[in-house]
């Protein structure tokens, strides 16, 4: 990998250094200020970097503003940023997420522990390349009956940009991990799924498909404004959120007001035709003194909880127009 | 638990942490001085910021390079600062005794951590 690190530091940059020429096969390159890695960002424009690693409070422009820049940058809107951090306040790590942060380390750091996350970082960098080489395939490979290769899978979590407090996944998963080590317990995960999602994902072509899963996500992020929360998409039509400690949602009375949004909202699909997706949410699930691995289990539970409420949805429906019927 | 990484070649990076060091807390202490002295709450807070930069970068880095008490009370100070800053305290034009004590014992650490290093170098 091919990494930029901006610190304003200089030891930190010669620990980073030392221990990435030293223990790993990546390339670094160092920045003390944000006006020099965006230099640096024109300067390798050719080979660009493939994650960057920043710290967060720096004079002039902060880590958090540089990160917000490095995402609006198209070549790296979905780059993995680590955020290199000396505090563990929460309100500089929620704006880092916010930002586009994938992860951070606390400083000062163990060599061990930034290793364990460089080497995250790296299957998520391959991950990535593995992605877009299958969206390239998809262009060229065509079912039998013309319909192009699916590349946008249902079941995989997928970054949606552009979308208020909307993070990648595995942004939220180590989000969800940070906060089991500090004192934030009263917080609180749901989950919204988008009903039909399947035949969706049938009948439309990925553009439509990722098109309407944006839309979607805008909804549900316009509707939760005014809250702290962050949400991700997690596949199969569910969005995850997770909300700051003092705000108990109520999922179903969000529900209905993402439902009538999407309703006077008009969505169309490429061949002009209106398109109406409607959500089902989960049940509330508390983070309150979970260990790291049941929060994790906790962001499960709520996920799954979303998806049981539109299988109930669904089956209600049908038994609805049941009943009377006999066989 | 597990063993800290130690990685070779870090004694270069260590020396020049300790260099850096002697200037930081000679910058430190003139910030604190002028934080003490000031009359205005511009000129004491902004002394007060800049050395809560100073003990940001030592606390960022002292625990990685294996001095993890001198980065612990880099810490406590610099959390001191931003406190006193973010209270109701800091909108008045005074500078409390107990962030002075505060970052003389830091210097203290940082003298006598100086001065151990040099005799195990010169050992």
């Amino acid at each position: 990998m091919k990494i930029l690190a901006v610190d304003d530091d200089p030891i930190i940059l010669e620990l980073l250094s030392h221990f990435i020429e030293g223990m790993t096969d990546h390339t670094l390159v160092t920045a003390e200020c944000a006006a020099d890695a965006l230099e640096a960002i024109k300067d390798n424009a050719r080979a660009p970097f493939d994650s960057f690693l920043l710290d967060i409070q720096m004079p002039v422009t902060d880590g958090i503003q540089l990160a917000s820049q490095i995402r609006a940058m198209k070549q790296y809107m979905d780059a993995p940023i680590l955020m290199l951090t000396a505090m563990s306040e929460k309100s500089y790590i929620d704006a880092a997420f916010s930002a586009g942060a994938t992860d951070y380390v606390t400083k000062p750091f163990e060599m061990t522990e930034l290793k364990a996350r460089l080497s995250l970082v790296e299957r998520a960098v391959d991950g990535l390349a593995t992605r877009t080489s299958k969206v390239f395939a998809a262009k060229a490979v065509t079912h039998h009956d013309g319909r192009p290769e699916r590349a946008v899978q249902l079941h995989e979590p997928m970054a949606i940009h552009d979308v208020n407090n909307l993070i990648e996944f595995m942004a939220l998963e180590n989000y969800v991990q940070q906060l089991s080590r500090s004192d934030l317990f009263g917080s609180i995960c749901f989950a919204f799924n988008i009903r039909d999602v399947e035949i969706f994902h049938e009948n439309m072509s990925n553009f439509e498909f990722c098109s309407m899963l944006s839309d979607v996500g805008e909804i549900i992020s316009d509707t939760l404004e005014g809250c702290q929360f962050l949400m991700s998409y997690a596949g199969g039509g569910t969005f995850v959120c997770i909300t700051e400690s003092g705000w108990r949602p109520d999922p179903k009375l969000l529900a209905n007001n993402i439902n009538i949004s999407l309703a006077k909202t008009e969505l169309f699909d490429n061949r002009g035709q209106h398109i109406n997706p409607r959500i089902c949410a989960g049940k509330a699930v508390r983070l309150m003194w979970k260990t790291n691995s049941s929060v994790m289990d906790a962001l499960s539970e709520a996920h799954a909880s979303a998806e049981e409420a539109t299988a109930n949805y669904q089956k209600v429906q049908n038994d609805f127009w049941n009943v009377g019927r006999t066989a | 638990m597990h063993k800290k990484l130690e990685l070779p070649g870090i004694e270069r990076i260590r020396a020049r942490f300790l260099d850096m060091l002697e200037q930081r807390q000679r910058a430190l202490a003139e910030h604190a001085l002028a934080a003490w002295e000031g009359s205005t709450l511009q000129e004491i807070n902004d002394n007060l910021a800049e050395a809560r930069t100073i003990l940001h970068q030592i606390a960022g880095t002292a625990g990685s390079l294996g001095f993890d008490d001198l980065g612990t009370v880099a810490r406590d100070n610099e959390l001191a600062i931003d406190a006193h800053l973010d209270g109701p305290k800091g909108k008045i034009a005074n500078c409390p005794t107990e962030i002075i004590f505060g970052l003389d014992d830091f210097l203290k650490s940082s003298e006598a951590l100086i001065a151990e290093q040099s005799a195990l170098e010169s050992a």
